[in-house]
C-alpha cells in the first residue's frame, strides 16, 4: 500500500513537471518587456515521410509563435524596428534566425537542433545577421526538459 | 510546478530505500536469475543495468527455433529470388527451418522457401494467383499480404479470417493484385517471432504502363530488420508471450536482406531504383547514401503525387518507400542509418550511425544514361486525379477518434520509478531503445497498449466498427504523451488504403495512398480511409510486441 502511494505520488509530479507535450515551449518574458507572454508549437517540416529529419535524424520543426502583450517594439528604442525569432543553441553559441513576429500568430522558420532555445529580441532591422537587441520573450525546445540521471544516487548506487 | 523537479529528484533518491528496490512481489511472474550472472542481452556502450533489475528475467518461458532440431540437418539459407507469376498461376510457399550464419555464427532460424528473404513475387497489376502455403516450422502460422486489397478470405489473420496454420498443416490463399507498388508478406502469428527470424518477402506489382516510374539501369528491393544477438547467442523470445512489450525489440544487429553487410556494385552514371520495405519489429529507420542524391517516388499503396528530392528516408515498421539514387562518380558509398538517440543517463542526445553496406560505383559509365530522368522531378497528374473525390472530405469532422495509450501492471519496482522520473520529455520517435533492460523485462502479460475509441471508451479488440462499402471515413488518431511510456506506433489497416490528410492541424501536400502510418507521440494525425473493400479487417500497431500485447481493433466493411 505504501508502495503504491509513493509511486502515485511521483508519478503526478514527474508528469505535472513537464511541458504540454513534446511540441511546445512556454515563452517567458525579459526584463524590457515584462508583460509579453507567449507559446511556440512545433510542427514537423513539410516532408513526404510525414516526419521531418535531417540525414543525421534531427527532427526539423516550422516554428508558430503566438505571442501576446508585446509592447510597440519602438517603445524599447528608437532605433528598434522588429521583434526577431531565432533558434539559440543551450551554450548561447550559435544563433539561428528564424523570421520576424509579432503579437498574434507567426509563423516562422525551421528548427533543426537537438535541444534548442527560442529567443525573440527586439531588433534595428528585419532581418539582422547577429542579434544585438534586448531579449523579449525566451523558452527552451521540449527536448530541453531531458536531464542528467549521472548523479542520481539510483545510479550513484551502481558503482557502490 | 516545474519548480518541483529538485523536490521530485529528492523523492524519487529516496524512494529505492524507502520501498525496498528488490520487492519483486508484484511482478507478474518475473523470474530471477542468480546475482552477478552475465548480462544477458546487449547494452549500449557505456550503459549500465539498473541495480534493481540486475538478476531479473523476464516471467515467460524462453524460446528459440529447432528445439532437439541438429542444425547440421537443416539448409542454410539462400538468398531471395524473383518468382515472375502470371495471372492464374500458383505457388507453393513452405515455411520451414533453416540456418543462418551473421557474423560467423550459424543459427536456427525460419525461411520461406529456404530463402531470406522469402521469394520475391513479381506480378502484373490485376493478376490474381493461387498460393498453397505449407507450415512446416514449429509454430502455429499464417501469410498476410500486407497492403494488398485482396479478398477478406485470404487476409491470413487467425481468429478473424482463418484458423492459424499448425505445424504440418496448410492453406491455400487467392491472392489478387488490384495496385502497382511494393508489398510484403509476412505470418499474422507471434510476428515478434517468427517474421523477426526471417518469415518475410516482396511482392512487386508492376503497373501496365511502360512509364509508371522513370527510367532506370537497375533496380533494387531492400528489405531491413535486425536481430538481437549477445556474443554468439540469438537473445531468446518469450514462448507463452512476447517480451521486450514497452518499445518492441530493436535489435542490435541491423539487416538488409537478412545480411548484415549490403553490397551493390554498379558503373558510374547508373541511376538505380530502391524498394524499401522495414520488416523489423519495432525499430524505425532514418537512411541515407552521403554523397549521393535521392528522390522518392511512391510509398505504400501509390506513388507520389509529385516525386521529391530528399536527404533521407525515413521508414516506420511495415512501411515502403520507392526511392531512387543516382551514383554520379566512382567510389564506395555508405548505406547508412543515422539516428539521433537518446542517452537517457546524461540526458542528451547520441548521434548514432549504422553502416549497413557498401555501394561500390566503377569508373565505367553506365548505359543507358537515365541521368536527365532522374533530375526530373515528376509530377503524377493521374494520381492527383484519382485522389481528386476524397478532397471534399479532408475538412470535414472525423468519423471515429482513437487514442494511443498503454496500461502496466506488475512491472518492476526500479522499471516503475525510472519511467517515473523519465518523464519530463519524450522524444516523438524513439530510434534506438535506450532502456533495453527495461524493455527486455516486461512482457505482454504486463503491458497492454491500447486503442481506445474517444466516443465509446471501447479499447482493443472491443472496438467493432461497421461502415459500408464505398465510405469515407475520416480516422483522427491522437498518441497521448503523458501515458506510462509514450511511443510512436506505426498503425496498419489491412485491406483497405488510406491518405493522410493532415498532422497537428497540417493539411499534407504531396498526397499518397497508405497502409501504414507512423503517429508519432503527442501527434494528432487525420486519415481518410477508402473503405472500398468488404471484410472484416485488422487496424493495428506494426510494432509486433504492441500488437502482441493487444493493440488492435477491427473493422467491418459492408458488401
Amino acid at each position: 500500500m505504501l508502495h503504491t502511494a509513493w509511486i502515485a505520488i511521483l508519478l503526478l509530479l514527474a508528469v505535472r513537471a513537464g511541458p504540454e507535450g513534446p511540441y511546445q515551449i512556454i515563452l517567458l518574458p525579459g526584463p524590457v518587456a515584462p508583460a509579453a507572454h507567449g507559446e511556440a508549437r512545433l510542427h514537423f517540416a513539410d516532408s513526404p515521410f510525414g516526419i521531418a529529419v535531417t540525414a543525421d535524424g534531427r527532427h526539423r520543426y516550422d516554428i508558430r509563435v503566438t505571442a501576446a502583450d508585446l509592447p510597440p517594439v519602438a517603445s524599447l528604442g528608437a532605433e528598434y524596428r522588429a521583434y526577431v525569432a531565432w533558434e539559440v543553441t543551450p551554450d548561447l553559441s550559435r544563433w539561428h534566425r528564424l523570421g520576424v513576429i509579432g503579437n498574434g500568430v507567426s509563423t516562422v522558420g525551421t528548427a533543426e537542433w537537438n535541444k534548442f532555445l527560442l529567443v525573440i529580441t527586439a531588433e534595428r532591422e528585419r532581418e539582422p545577421a547577429t542579434h544585438v537587441g534586448p531579449t523579449v520573450l525566451h523558452g527552451t525546445s521540449p527536448s530541453g526538459w531531458l536531464q542528467t540521471f549521472l548523479t542520481h544516487p539510483l545510479f550513484r548506487g551502481i558503482s557502490q | 510546478m516545474k519548480r518541483c523537479w529538485p523536490l521530485l529528484m529528492v523523492l524519487v533518491a529516496a524512494a529505492p530505500r524507502l520501498l525496498g528496490a528488490q520487492d519483486t512481489t508484484d511482478m507478474a511472474g518475473m523470474h530471477m536469475h542468480d546475482e552477478g550472472s552475465m548480462m544477458p542481452i546487449p547494452m549500449p556502450k557505456g550503459m549500465v543495468m539498473l541495480p534493481g533489475l540486475v538478476g531479473l528475467l523476464p516471467g515467460v518461458t524462453p524460446f528459440l527455433p529447432g528445439a532437439g532440431v541438429d542444425p547440421a540437418s537443416l539448409p542454410a539459407a539462400q538468398p531471395s529470388r524473383t518468382v515472375r507469376l502470371q495471372d492464374g498461376d500458383t505457388l507453393d510457399l513452405t515455411a520451414g527451418l533453416l540456418t543462418r550464419t551473421i557474423r560467423g555464427h550459424r543459427f536456427v532460424m525460419y525461411g520461406f522457401n529456404g530463402q531470406v528473404p522469402g521469394p520475391m513475387i513479381r506480378v502484373a497489376q490485376n493478376a490474381t494467383i493461387t498460393v498453397r502455403f505449407h507450415n512446416q516450422i514449429d509454430l502455429p502460422s499464417t501469410v498476410h499480404w500486407h497492403g494488398v486489397r485482396l479478398d477478406n478470405r485470404s487476409d491470413g489473420v487467425p481468429g478473424m479470417t482463418q484458423v492459424a496454420v499448425a505445424p504440418g498443416g496448410s492453406f491455400t490463399y487467392t491472392v489478387h493484385f488490384p495496385d502497382a507498388g511494393v508489398y510484403w508478406y509476412h505470418p499474422h502469428v507471434r510476428e515478434d517471432i517468427e517474421q523477426a527470424l526471417g518469415l518475410y518477402g516482396n511482392m512487386l506489382v508492376d503497373a501496365p504502363e511502360p512509364g509508371y516510374y522513370s527510367p532506370v539501369n537497375t533496380e533494387q528491393a531492400l528489405m531491413l530488420s535486425d536481430l538481437m544477438i549477445h556474443a554468439d547467442t540469438l537473445i531468446p523470445f518469450g514462448k507463452e508471450a512476447p517480451d521486450f512489450a514497452l518499445m518492441g525489440r530493436v535489435g542490435n544487429v541491423p539487416l538488409v536482406n537478412g545480411e548484415p553487410a549490403y553490397a551493390l556494385n554498379v558503373r558510374r552514371g547508373a541511376v538505380v531504383r530502391f524498394y524499401l520495405t522495414n520488416v523489423a519489429s519495432s525499430r524505425t529507420w532514418n537512411l541515407s547514401i552521403p554523397g549521393v542524391p535521392m528522390k522518392v517516388v511512391a510509398s505504400d499503396v501509390s506513388r507520389f503525387e509529385r516525386e521529391e528530392r530528399v536527404a533521407s528516408v525515413v521508414m516506420a515498421p511495415a512501411e515502403r518507400y520507392v526511392v531512387e539514387a543516382h551514383f554520379t562518380k566512382p567510389g564506395r558509398y555508405p548505406l547508412v542509418n543515422a539516428v539521433q538517440a537518446i542517452d537517457h543517463y546524461k540526458g542528451e542526445f547520441d548521434p548514432q550511425v549504422d553502416t549497413l553496406g557498401w555501394i561500390t560505383v566503377s569508373p565505367a559509365a553506365a548505359t543507358p544514361d537515365h541521368g536527365a530522368a532522374f533530375a526530373r522531378l515528376r509530377s503524377n497528374a493521374d494520381v492527383s486525379t484519382e485522389m481528386a473525390r476524397f478532397r471534399a472530405e479532408f475538412d470535414r469532422a472525423p468519423d471515429k477518434r482513437l487514442t494511443l495509450t498503454v496500461a502496466v501492471t506488475g512491472l518492476p519496482l526500479t522499471t516503475v520509478q525510472f519511467m517515473s522520473i523519465d518523464t519530463a520529455y519524450f522524444h516523438p520517435v524513439e530510434w534506438v531503445d535506450g532502456m533495453p533492460e527495461m524493455n527486455w523485462l516486461s512482457t505482454a502479460r504486463q503491458v497492454r497498449w491500447i486503442l481506445r475509441d474517444d466516443a465509446t471508451g471501447a479499447e482493443n479488440e472491443a472496438i467493432d466498427w461497421t461502415v459500408k462499402r464505398g465510405a469515407m471515413v475520416k480516422l483522427r488518431i491522437y498518441n497521448d504523451p503523458k501515458s506510462f511510456h509514450p511511443m510512436q506506433h506505426p498503425i496498419h489497416l489491412h485491406g483497405q488504403r488510406m491518405l493522410v490528410v493532415a498532422r497537428d492541424g497540417v493539411r499534407t501536400t504531396n498526397l499518397v495512398w497508405k497502409d501504414t502510418v507512423l503517429i508519432p507521440v503527442g501527434a494528432t494525425v487525420d486519415l481518410l480511409i477508402d473503405a472500398s473493400n468488404p471484410g472484416t479487417w485488422m487496424l493495428h500497431c506494426h510494432i509486433a510486441e504492441h500488437l502482441g500485447s493487444g493493440m488492435m481493433a477491427m473493422m467491418h466493411v459492408l458488401p
